[in-house]
């Protein structure tokens, strides 16, 4: 009898710590075991410019990354010999890594997308200045791990999403892949759309000394401060999940295709601006395009507006506003004199029948 | 007569000298002393028919629809600000907020209709009657101004009474005023902010300057609504003496006999002739103060 609940304890002790055992992933991958050297956190040298570089990969935190399957020499593929020389190249997001996607035979790369992006006005030209390659972003500006959440089922939009697949994988099996995975995922990670404008704002379009220092002039300058006073950076600011952010309307479905808006291929030239609204607003005609996605109101842009909202209706307010406080603490001072007092009690608010009698 | 007014003016202090209309003489009733109001009893919770049932709950649509607008709106307008995230996340994100605000909106929408209905069937059914009169109403007439004139002197000590008004007295007329031109402007803006397809179909020659105009309008209506409801409104009504801590009209459509008196005095007196009650409460509190009609004084 005894040995039965001995049986049973074990057996209740045991599940937990089995299922327990199934969250973390046994090993990195990291075949040819990189991480001998790389795993200590103080694993580092001064370099020539006299900075200390840390060389330092946690594995916890590489292995919880979307490249966490991913073997080091996919991506860092000049590394030849162990152990290796200084390193003076940089990742190419275009490589082959070693990864096969599924119903695909060829190895998984970036490289279509990076040829959509190399062809965008994002893409360092030859001919730009010192400055605006700098300025420039890379791959990695944008995409960032941390940079994903956890996206709420019902706002995902499916054929949207699977576009986007698209730019990588092949139609065929990705789609029924995608299918059938999409209803069974518990949770979907997404870029927040706040993340997206503060991503294009942070660094370049919403620091308004460096766009001047690369030659932007008028409405360029402004695009962040007018698209935050549009009602699409106001649901944006506060964490909308439908509100349009920077992408959404300058960018097809290939994310990476930015252009200026007088480039025929841009989403916003104005022979495409109907297509990229009708994403959103279904029931538009061709005049719905001339509203303004970047409302210029704080600044006298249209004279009517400017002066509506900076003066007729600052005047109005203010004017109503301490023209009836006003009356009311006059009107509160007499009373109060007249002898009134703050409750009904007893039947009146004056108490003068009590004082009389 | 001389020493009842001394004895109702007050303490014994300066007697000033009583305006002409300091007594208003009501047939079958006495002359009422305009400062009746110190010596009435009330009832809280209102003695006094003022407001229907529908208006009563059209005021209650009104106002809870209002909170709501105000609450998932100004956190909009004001997205920037540290406390606006912290608000739009008790209604589960600003996008079921934006889901709230249009409910809500329609609602009101809804209510102002019913209001309009309400009025229009009210003034109708009065006229057909021959019971209709324009000063009974909301519809300003020069009288206010000449009240508002009358009471500035009164609260700055000119004048030792306030003016006889009617059932809506200024206040109430511009607040109404401003409700009326303040709902159309938020109305439509609004639906201009929801529907900018519309907009880009009704008006295509500049739907952009309309929509900024919109804007504009919608929230700059909605802050001085809020500023003026929530500072000026909600003290006048339930804050200043005599009302505080709360006035229960907004419930029970009833007014306090004392704020009749004080600032509906004219109303008053057709509720002496439609209320054979308050006739009889009138008679007897004048009789104390031996203003009461005599028994066949008049006709």
């Amino acid at each position: 009898m005894k040995r039965k609940y001995l049986l049973i304890a074990v057996i209740v002790l045991l599940i937990p710590s089995l299922w327990l055992s199934g969250f973390s992933k046994a090993q990195a991958a990291d075949p040819e075991n990189c991480l001998m050297c790389h795993k200590y956190p103080f694993m580092g040298r001064i370099a020539e410019d006299g900075l200390r570089r840390n060389y330092h990969v946690d594995e916890h935190l590489f292995l919880n990354s979307l490249h966490g399957d991913v073997e080091c020499r996919g991506c860092h593929t000049y590394i030849k010999k162990f152990p290796h020389e200084p390193v003076t190249e940089t990742v190419n997001c275009a490589n082959e890594c070693h990864i096969k996607p599924p119903f695909a035979e060829k190895n998984f790369s970036h490289r279509k997308i990076i040829e959509v992006f190399n062809s965008s006005d994002h893409a360092v030209k030859a001919d730009d200045s010192p400055l605006m390659k700098e300025s420039k972003p890379d791959c990695k500006y944008c995409h960032l791990n941390p940079l994903y959440k956890i996206a709420d089922e019902k706002n995902i939009d499916y054929e949207k999403t699977l576009d986007r697949c698209l730019n990588c994988h092949k139609k065929k099996g990705v789609t029924e892949a995608y299918l059938h995975m999409t209803h069974r995922l518990r949770h979907k990670t997404s870029r927040s759309s706040q993340e997206i404008v503060s991503l294009c704002a942070r660094n370049c379009h919403g620091n308004v000394p460096l766009m001047e220092k690369l030659g932007a002039t008028g409405r360029d300058l402004e695009v962040v401060a007018t698209y935050k006073e549009s009602i699409h950076g106001k649901m944006t600011a506060l964490g909308s999940e439908k509100a349009a952010d920077c992408i959404s309307c300058h960018a097809s479905s290939l994310i990476h295709d930015i252009y200026e808006k007088d480039n025929p291929k841009s989403s916003i030239h104005e022979d495409n601006l109907q297509a990229i609204c009708k994403n959103c607003h279904a029931k538009i005609n061709q005049h719905f395009v001339k509203i303004a996605v970047h409302p210029r109101i704080k600044v006298p842009h249209h004279p009517v507006l400017f002066v509506m909202s900076n003066l007729v209706l600052k005047a109005i307010l203010y004017g109503t506003v301490f023209g009836l406080m006003g009356l009311l603490f006059l009107e509160t001072y007499r009373r109060k004199k007249d002898g009134i007092h703050m409750t009904l009690k007893a039947g009146s608010s004056w108490r003068i029948q009590d004082k009389g009698k | 007569m001389t020493a009842a007014i001394e004895k109702i003016a007050g303490s014994g202090q300066s007697v000033k000298p009583m305006p002409d209309d300091y007594f208003t003489h009501v047939a079958g009733v006495g002359s009422i002393p305009r400062d009746i109001y110190k010596y009435v009893k009330s009832n809280p919770l209102g003695d006094l028919p003022r407001y229907s049932a529908h208006i009563v709950f059209q005021h209650i649509l009104i106002f809870t629809t209002f909170i709501a607008l105000s609450a998932t709106g100004i956190p909009l307008h004001y997205n920037d600000a540290f406390w606006a995230p912290h608000v739009i996340w008790i209604f589960g994100g600003i996008d079921m907020a934006q889901v709230i605000h249009r409910i809500a909106a329609y609602i009101m929408i809804g209510a102002s209709v019913y209001h309009i209905l309400t009025i229009a069937g009210g003034t109708i059914k009065k006229i057909v009657k021959k019971e209709f009169d324009i000063r009974r109403t909301q519809v300003p007439l020069p009288k206010d101004l000449f009240d508002l004139i009358h009471d500035i002197k009164y609260f700055l000590g000119r004048a030792p009474f306030r003016p006889k008004m009617e059932k809506f007295m200024y206040k109430q007329k511009l607040h109404y005023l401003a409700i009326l031109w303040g709902s159309f402007v938020l109305i439509f803006a609004g639906l201009a902010l929801l529907y900018p397809e519309y907009v880009a179909l009704l008006w295509p020659f500049n739907p952009s300057f309309v929509q900024d105009l919109a804007r504009i309008m919608h929230a700059d209506e909605a802050i001085m609504a809020l500023i003026v409801v929530a500072l000026w409104h909600l003290s006048n009504v339930h804050l200043v003496p005599g009302r505080f801590p709360a006035q229960w009209t907004v419930f029970t459509g009833k007014i306090t006999r004392e704020h009749q008196l004080e600032e509906h005095f004219l109303e008053y007196v057709r509720n002496l002739a439609e209320i054979p009650e308050e006739r009889e409460y009138m008679r007897s509190v004048l009789a104390e103060m031996g203003y009461a009609e005599k028994e066949g004084e008049s006709g």
